[in-house]
């Protein structure tokens, strides 16, 4: 399926994974609850803005070779609240474990639609944060995303009503 | 190998053609009079859509190409027709640009009795050369063979929508119904008559006395039992031909869902939706499930049985579908149980693609799945799904503008797509497509007979395929309509809501005010969603529109001027009205259609009453 898949493995196996397992909250310099400046200085650093819908940002990542795009949704107080990634055609797969240790991941759906999730918790920010990833390939991701929990005002409490 | 499924199913029209037609061809010159005559093979058969049809087994393909450059022919059309015998029959036909892959660029599909289909195609628009003519049998008997005839000829006059405009009749929920009701959802029973509708947490079951005229409307609460708790994001779907309404309340990252096959006297609760970490503005349809007909499985086997395993797994008989905006993208997930319980979702696009936030789910009579989007680059969008929601293919809507508003879709019986949106001016506009959304055409403004100038929430429901009704609230008042209105001034604009009806394919249209003496709103509506000042987002994202069985068009909406004093200030057109002048109700109200022709043409003879 996937042209580069030696060279890819070659470079998997070169690279840090234990670290990589330990800093899923953290994507491509991208942090959850880093503030919007912040975030956009970041982002300016590494693609190109496209577009924006309800507080969610389209950034194209102008030089990675795993990831073409990176999606970026703040929350009501302009502070990160998730990272979706997205993998690029034909170039560098990245394969499910390393982003996490799907050890403690639950796993569902199957070939054609498989996804990892599973909770974390950011030492750092003190905060839980929920990790998916997810693609077609039972090996390599299509699309990888943090989001921070319990955020509060986040923008799908649109409605948000209690009965009385 | 998904793919490979759309692919080899797409093909059953486009790959296997067999020219059944005689003679199979014709070319005509920039002449008026030049014309060609040819004789259907008579095969019969029956099919939901041109989607469906099996060539040289239930539809012919005749093949006419035109001289000349597109300026030859000013002042001069094609016209194509068929016509047959017998008025139990029922043919339609389809016009490609091209072969039978290009564009539908002109349909008929008129039902029975009518025993011919005609359209008029202007080569100085869509261009000389190929035009791939496809007769589709829909519903053919042996021993009834159709004759076409085509010919370059002069244009018909332009003719208005011609006969009754609909009127309508509003019902507003009594005391202590529905009186916390923003975005309603609203459903026809065709089984029992009644009506379902859901606004936040209450969900009404509505029953209409029709023994006086002008019918009584009998409201009870219905609520199920573990959707009146708490809320998101408010949904009710009624599958009109199997009767169950399934409710769903959106839940962090979940629904609370049920269904009821008795208008809510008793719940079923469900697993709610099949997405992990579905967050927002999540929405609930269904409809048949896509599957092959005898003439397809025959041909085409392997994607057929492919198809088969996304079919039903119950007694109950039609596919529910799930969907919602996720962390990055939007996703769909498939219930083969009735909704029961679901599937893990499958993505549907990438904010990449489309905006996150998306319209509601429709399904044609042939299991087509679509979900409009108001934002998919430089226009709207609409998201196609033809393997029961396995795959999707985002279709842009050509001529369309990006709103704040979700569009919504209207599906005629025979497949055609009415898109009721926003245009980027505050117009409300509706565009039809005959191709699953490849192409469209006949996009029209249907707030000119009232000038109307912001526009919000359209929604669009479809009977025949050539007849639709498309709601959606409408003020003439210009400016910031749907913003936050933090302006040095705040918007004054009167808000009704208006009813706009076609009997022609969306040709013309009728655009009713269907509250003529009670405004809907005062002031501004904010489409802007949770970064909408307070007092000026009481009525929510949508309100919803519908059809009983005999062709009835319902509407539920929210209405935000209730008492005396609000609405006399709105039918007064001298005094202020800004949001501070509004009531910021948000009280649950039907519009029940009066009179006039309903959607279905073959409850005609029966003339609705009020």
């Amino acid at each position: 399926m996937r042209r580069a898949v030696l060279p890819a493995i070659l470079l998997l196996s070169a690279a840090p994974l234990a670290a990589a397992r330990q800093t899923v909250s953290q994507i491509l310099g991208l942090r959850l609850g880093m503030s919007y400046d912040q975030a956009h200085s970041r982002l300016k650093e590494i693609g190109q803005f496209k577009s924006e819908d309800e507080g969610q940002q389209v950034w194209i990542l102008s030089h990675d070779q795993r990831y073409q795009y990176a999606i970026v949704g703040f929350d009501r107080s302009r502070h990160v609240r998730y990272i979706t990634v997205l993998a690029r055609p034909e170039g560098r797969p990245v394969s499910y474990s390393d982003v996490g240790d799907l050890a403690n991941a639950t796993r569902s759906g199957g070939p054609g639609n498989l996804r990892y999730t599973w909770k974390a918790h950011d030492e750092i920010g003190g905060f839980e944060y929920f990790v998916i990833a997810k693609g077609k390939n039972l090996r390599y991701l299509d699309r990888f995303a943090v989001k921070r929990l319990e955020v509060e005002n986040e923008t799908e409490d649109r409605d948000l009503e209690a009965h009385p | 190998m998904q793919s490979g499924i759309i692919l080899a199913l797409a093909g059953f029209c486009f790959a296997t053609l067999v020219f059944a037609a005689t003679p199979s061809s014709s070319t005509l010159n920039p002449v008026n009079g030049s014309s060609a005559t040819w004789a259907g093979s008579g095969i019969a058969g029956a099919t939901t859509d041109e989607t469906t049809c099996v060539d040289g087994t239930d539809c012919d393909v005749y093949t006419v190409t035109l001289t000349g450059s597109p300026a030859n022919y000013k002042g001069l059309v094609l016209a194509i027709s068929i016509s047959h015998q017998v008025s139990l029959n029922d043919y339609d036909l389809y016009v490609h640009k091209g072969g039978l892959t290009g564009p539908v660029i002109a349909s008929s599909t008129n039902g029975i009795p009518e025993t011919s289909e005609a359209v008029v195609i202007d080569p100085t628009v869509s261009g000389t050369g190929v035009y791939t003519v496809h007769v589709v049998d829909s519903n053919v008997a042996p021993g009834d063979p159709y004759s076409g005839v085509a010919a370059i000829t002069t244009p018909p006059a332009d003719s208005p929508a011609h006969g009754t405009a609909p009127t309508y009749a509003n019902y507003q929920s009594p005391p202590g119904l529905g009186d916390s009701s923003g975005e309603p959802s609203i459903g026809a029973n065709f089984n029992s008559g009644r009506i379902m509708t859901q606004a936040v947490f209450d969900t009404l079951q509505v029953t209409f006395n029709t023994n006086t005229s002008p019918a009584t409307a009998t409201w009870l609460l219905k609520d199920g039992p573990n959707t009146n708790i708490t809320t998101l994001d408010p949904i009710l779907f009624t599958d009109s031909h199997t009767g169950r309404t399934i409710v769903s309340q959106l839940f962090g990252t979940t629904s609370l869902s049920a269904f009821t096959d008795n208008d809510g006297e008793t719940y079923t609760v469900s697993q709610g939706g099949g997405i992990a970490s579905g967050v927002d503005h999540e929405t609930v349809g269904g409809g048949p499930f896509r599957l092959c007909t005898a003439d397809q499985l025959l041909v085409t086997p392997v994607p057929c049985a492919q198809l088969a395993v996304r079919g039903p797994l119950s007694q109950y008989p039609h596919a529910v579908y799930y969907a919602s905006q996720d962390i990055g993208d939007a996703e769909m997930a498939l219930s083969q149980d009735g909704g029961l319980t679901y599937e893990e979702a499958h993505p549907m696009y990438t904010l990449v693609d489309c905006g996150g936030l998306h319209g509601h789910i429709k399904v044609s009579s042939s299991g087509i799945v679509y979900v409009p989007n108001k934002s998919c680059g430089s226009t709207q969008g609409l998201i196609v799904s033809m393997d029961n929601g396995l795959t999707f293919a985002v279709q842009p809507v050509t001529g369309s503008t990006p709103n704040s508003s979700d569009p919504s879709i209207g599906i005629g019986s025979k497949g055609r797509v009415y898109f009721g949106y926003v245009a980027g001016d505050g117009h409300p506009h509706i565009t039809v497509s005959d191709d699953q959304g490849r192409s469209w055409h006949n996009d029209l403004d249907v707030g000119v007979p009232f000038s109307i100038r912001n526009t919000v929430f359209p929604e669009v429901v479809a009977g025949d395929n050539d007849r639709a009704s498309f709601f959606f609230l409408g003020t003439p008042s210009a400016g910031a309509g749907t913003g936050a209105d933090t302006g040095p001034a705040p918007f004054d604009g009167v808000w009704h809501g208006y009813i706009a009806t076609t009997y022609n394919g969306g040709r013309t249209w009728f655009t009713v005010d269907a509250t003529p003496s009670d405004p809907v709103q005062l002031g501004v509506i904010c489409t802007q969603g949770t970064t909408c000042p307070n007092g000026t987002r009481n009525l929510l994202d949508f309100n919803d529109i519908t059809v009983d069985k005999v062709g009835r068009v319902f509407t539920a909406y929210t209405d935000g001027c209730i008492t005396a004093a609000c609405i006399a200030k709105g039918n007064n057109p001298t005094a202020s009205h800004t949001r501070l002048d509004n009531d910021q109700a948000t009280k649950a109200t039907i519009i029940r259609q009066s009179t006039g022709l309903g959607l279905f043409k073959s409850q005609d003879s029966t003339r609705l009453q009020p």
